[in-house]
């Protein structure tokens, strides 16, 4: 490649965790998002990714379990303390089957950082790019072979996880020293930024917020599922996600039975599940709910889809959301929500409710209210989707496109 | 000859509490917010009073004092009167005290700052009467000139005004509705014979009311001077020039530390430096000069945003449905004869709960954009509706109570809202038939215990109405 070409197409390495069409969650659909823009833009993007996968889109990818990528390398020594924490963590796909093939989490995070550091000394690029705290060391080690600057796209955090300040130690370090170790962060929304001054005492202006967006195509309509209940004219309320401490489904379940004591002609939909499960269903046992929650497991693509569009309101209680797709896939589907305050959508979206995620009254207030007023629910969905096409990744990715330019400029001067 | 006609808007609405469905059937007071948020409208009234009201009028007093031309009008709404007397009766004496030098006119206008006009006309007229009413027993006169909540006004207003003897009305001076026609001369409204209109001058109300604290205006900081030069250009252009704007733009729209007491104590003085400037009120510039052309104005204009129509106010479904349920109350809440309930029905009338609910601004994702005491418009929606069902309720359990042969004697009280109730147990209508003695006996014992039924309710209503 001659110089004048190196010198004008942006190339990128970006590492990553997830990518679709894998079913993992909210970090691997927003990569995909995002890269799919950026390389639209003219952006060359080398994705890595920590094993063997199908991938979507047009980028090229690395999988760092390859056989010519898996070579021996010498760590750098200021990541090296972290192979020794004890934290064990496996992931499962939705089918149970283990995709993570190692001991613990940390393992599997390290060992995809060696692999970063033999995949950046061997590939030519201007800028690294690594989403989440899993491909931070990937990052932080690229930048040490290769001397170029490193960006650190923040989703999410431990303080997120863990809905509070009961974190996990050793992310939190990976977090606070991979953030001081980049060039630039970029976070989800000013409420994770917040965190990150906050709580990693980093310098506000080393941070970029950068929205996610969202898919602004016309979903198909689907028949309309739980055709029973709306026969007998129930209305139908959902909460669609992981059932874990950051989503905050006990406070849905405990503003369910605020709004069956006043209407009982209300039926809610738990779809989803976490390590909570267990617990959220024993809570609506003892809360008398039984027979007006549903719980449906988690649901995917169509089946999800066809959810979103047979409900009369979708509710995000989470206690901590770095930016949060539920709501604009719900609007998408013609469905409004009511999300809660503490999370980075709330910022961008105006035709939506609000709620504190801990205000259980109000939150069962405002599901009352949308049932209630039928003008109100109607203009939610009519103004909601006039305001979608705000949130397109393509916004998202000038964004990081200039990002990229700045620190290209800011090396090379 | 130039005259300036300065004219301050005066108002603070009852904002609605967070009023959530579990209130309905259950808590009747929606304005008594007691949090530390904009809500609360006792603590609304007392911040304004201290930033404004107190040291505006300080201001006033002083300037009427000093400089014997100088005059003004002034146009409240009775809210805010309500709430100066509640929580603040020095700022309504100050006020009579302006009232009381003769030079301080005061404008016609709703009770309750509603748009009343544009719903229900009988309503308008009552709400008038009774502004009428408090203004003669507050300050001891009568007004002559009209201007309408957010200075809307239309053809048909116009000849409202001049059929009951208004001598003036107030309208926006806007171009589209000019033309080429200068808002600085009288004009006649369209279909009248008597009656003149003010117009207001927006570009030098605006350089005061809108950007004089704005630093990124070019002509930041305005001193008077530079003002008084602005106005004095109109020598031989304009009769008038009518500087129409919110009262309370003096200390809390436009801060203390942006000068503007300092503007509002040397412009009158600037103004009258120029030998042929004077300042006349509403009533005087009417005197002094004739209309010289017609302005014809079919669709609704106002004083608000780029738009000079209604839509912050009835521009979305939310706030159509929120207006529309208010004004669909009238006949069953009129018939209920309950003091209290009329006046809680008239205080949700305020247009300001509708502006509350506006969203014109929000696809820009600029939600600052406006003024409004609520987090969202939705949250303004919601406590709304909550508050009216709370009043239709109330309506509905009244209606119940005093026997039911109510409607057949008066018919229109079986409104279609009838058919809509939930079952209504043990109140079966059974016809009255007069010619039988024994059911003229009965129907006899019935109007009387309906009518003291409704004693009770009033008297009941009266001590639970918060401010009596």
């Amino acid at each position: 490649m001659s110089q004048s070409a190196t010198l004008s197409i942006m190339r990128v390495l970006t590492f990553g965790w997830d990518y679709p069409p894998m079913r993992n969650g909210g970090l691997g659909v927003a990569c995909y998002g995002l890269t799919r823009e950026l390389v639209d833009q003219g952006i060359d993007v080398i994705f890595v990714l920590p094993r063997s996968q199908p991938t979507l889109g047009s980028s090229r990818f690395i999988f760092a379990d390859v056989e010519k990528n898996i070579r021996v390398y010498e760590v750098p020594s200021a990541i090296a303390p972290y192979q020794s924490s004890q934290s064990v963590q496996t992931m499962f796909d939705e089918t149970g089957t283990r995709v993570v093939s190692h001991h613990t989490m940390i393992d599997a995070v390290n060992q995809f950082a060696a692999r970063g550091a033999t995949i950046a000394a061997t590939e030519e690029f201007d800028v690294i790019h690594a989403h989440d705290w899993t491909s931070y060391l990937a990052g932080v080690a690229a930048k040490r072979v290769s001397g170029k600057p490193l960006i650190l796209h923040v989703h999410a955090t431990t303080f997120d996880q863990a809905a509070g300040d009961n974190i996990d130690p050793v992310i939190f370090d990976i977090e606070r020293n991979a953030f001081n170790y980049a060039d630039k962060v970029v976070t989800v929304s000013q409420f994770t930024k917040d965190i990150l001054t906050s709580k990693h005492g980093i310098a506000p202006e080393k941070i970029e917020v950068v929205h996610n967006g969202c898919d602004t195509y016309e979903p198909p309509r689907y028949t309309p599922t739980l055709q029973e209940w709306r026969e007998e004219g129930k209305r139908i309320v959902l909460y669609h996600g992981r059932i874990t401490i950051q989503k905050g489904v006990d406070y849905f379940v405990r503003a369910a039975r605020r709004v069956i004591d006043e209407d009982p002609n209300v039926m809610f939909v738990i779809s989803g599940w976490g390590d909570m499960t267990n617990q959220i269903i024993a809570q609506v046992g003892e809360m008398g709910l039984s027979g007006h929650v549903l719980f449906a497991g988690a649901l995917w693509e169509e089946e999800r889809d066809q959810m979103y569009q047979s409900v009369d309101l979708v509710v995000m209680p989470s206690v901590s959301e770095p930016f949060g797709l539920v709501p604009l896939e719900a609007m998408q589907h013609g469905t409004p929500s009511l999300i809660s305050k503490q999370s980075g959508v709330a910022e961008v979206m105006t035709h939506v409710l609000k709620v504190d995620f801990w205000d259980v009254d109000e939150m069962a207030n405002k599901i009352l209210a949308t049932l209630r007023y039928g003008v109100m629910q109607k203009q939610l969905i009519a103004q909601g989707r006039e305001e979608l096409p705000r949130f397109s990744w393509k916004h998202a990715a000038e964004k990081v496109s200039q990002l990229y330019q700045s620190l290209r400029n800011l090396i090379t001067s | 000859m130039l005259s300036v006609c300065p004219y301050f808007h005066v108002h603070q609405p009852y904002r609605i509490k967070r009023y959530r469905v579990f209130d309905i059937g259950k808590d009747n007071q929606y304005f008594n917010d007691g949090s530390a948020t904009d809500l609360n409208n006792q603590r609304i009234v007392e911040k304004v009073a201290n930033k404004s009201y107190r040291p505006t009028n300080a201001v006033l007093k002083q300037l009427l004092e000093e400089h014997p031309d100088f005059c003004f009008a002034l146009s409240f709404s009775g809210t805010v009167l309500e709430q100066f007397a509640a929580y603040a009766p020095d700022v309504l004496e100050s006020f009579q005290e302006l009232v009381a030098t003769g030079r301080v006119e005061i404008l016609a206008d709703t009770y309750y700052h509603s748009l009343a006009f544009f719903y229900s006309v009988p309503e308008f007229e009552r709400q008038v009467a009774l502004h009428q009413e408090k203004i003669q027993s507050l300050f001891g006169v009568t007004p002559k000139v009209f201007r309408n909540t957010e200075l809307s006004y239309r053809n048909d207003l116009a000849k409202w005004c001049e059929d009951n003897g208004y001598t003036g009305i107030m309208a926006e001076g806007w171009e589209p509705v000019l033309g080429w026609r200068s808002p600085n001369y009288l004009y006649r409204p369209v279909g009248c014979e008597r009656i003149k209109v003010l117009l207001k001058n927006y570009k030098l109300s605006d350089d005061i009311a809108f950007r004089f604290g704005n630093r990124a205006w070019e002509s930041f900081p305005l001193d008077a001077d530079t003002f008084a030069k602005w106005v004095h250009a109109h020598h031989g252009d304009g009769n008038t020039i009518n500087l129409f704007m919110d009262y309370e733009t003096f200390g809390e729209h436009q801060w203390e530390d942006t000068g503007i007491f300092d503007f509002l104590r040397a412009v009158p003085h600037r103004l009258s430096a120029h030998d042929d400037t004077s300042f006349k009120t509403p009533s005087q510039t009417i005197e002094a000069y004739d209309a010289v052309g017609e302005i014809d104005v079919p669709d609704v204009l106002t004083w608000a945003d780029t738009d000079r129509d209604l839509t912050a106010w009835v521009g979305n479904d939310i706030q159509r449905d929120a207006i529309t349920a208010i004004y669909q109350m009238e006949t069953d809440i009129l018939a209920t004869n309950h003091e209290e309930l009329i006046e809680t029905w008239r205080k949700l009338q305020t247009s300001d709960h509708f502006y509350y609910m506006c969203t014109k601004w929000f696809n820009d994702g600029d939600v600052h954009a406006y003024f409004s005491p609520y987090e969202s418009p939705y949250d303004a929606y919601i406590a709304f509706m909550n508050s009216l069902s709370d009043l239709q309720l109330r309506v509905r359990t009244l209606q119940k109570e005093p026997v039911s042969e109510i409607s057949l004697d008066t018919p229109e009280l079986a409104a279609p809202e009838d058919s809509k109730e939930d079952t209504v147990s043990g109140s079966t209508q059974e016809p009255v038939i007069t010619t039988d003695t024994h059911q003229w006996f009965r129907s006899t014992m019935k109007a009387s215990l309906e009518w003291m039924q409704k004693t009770i309710a009033r008297v009941t209503g009266w001590f639970r109405s918060p401010k009596r």
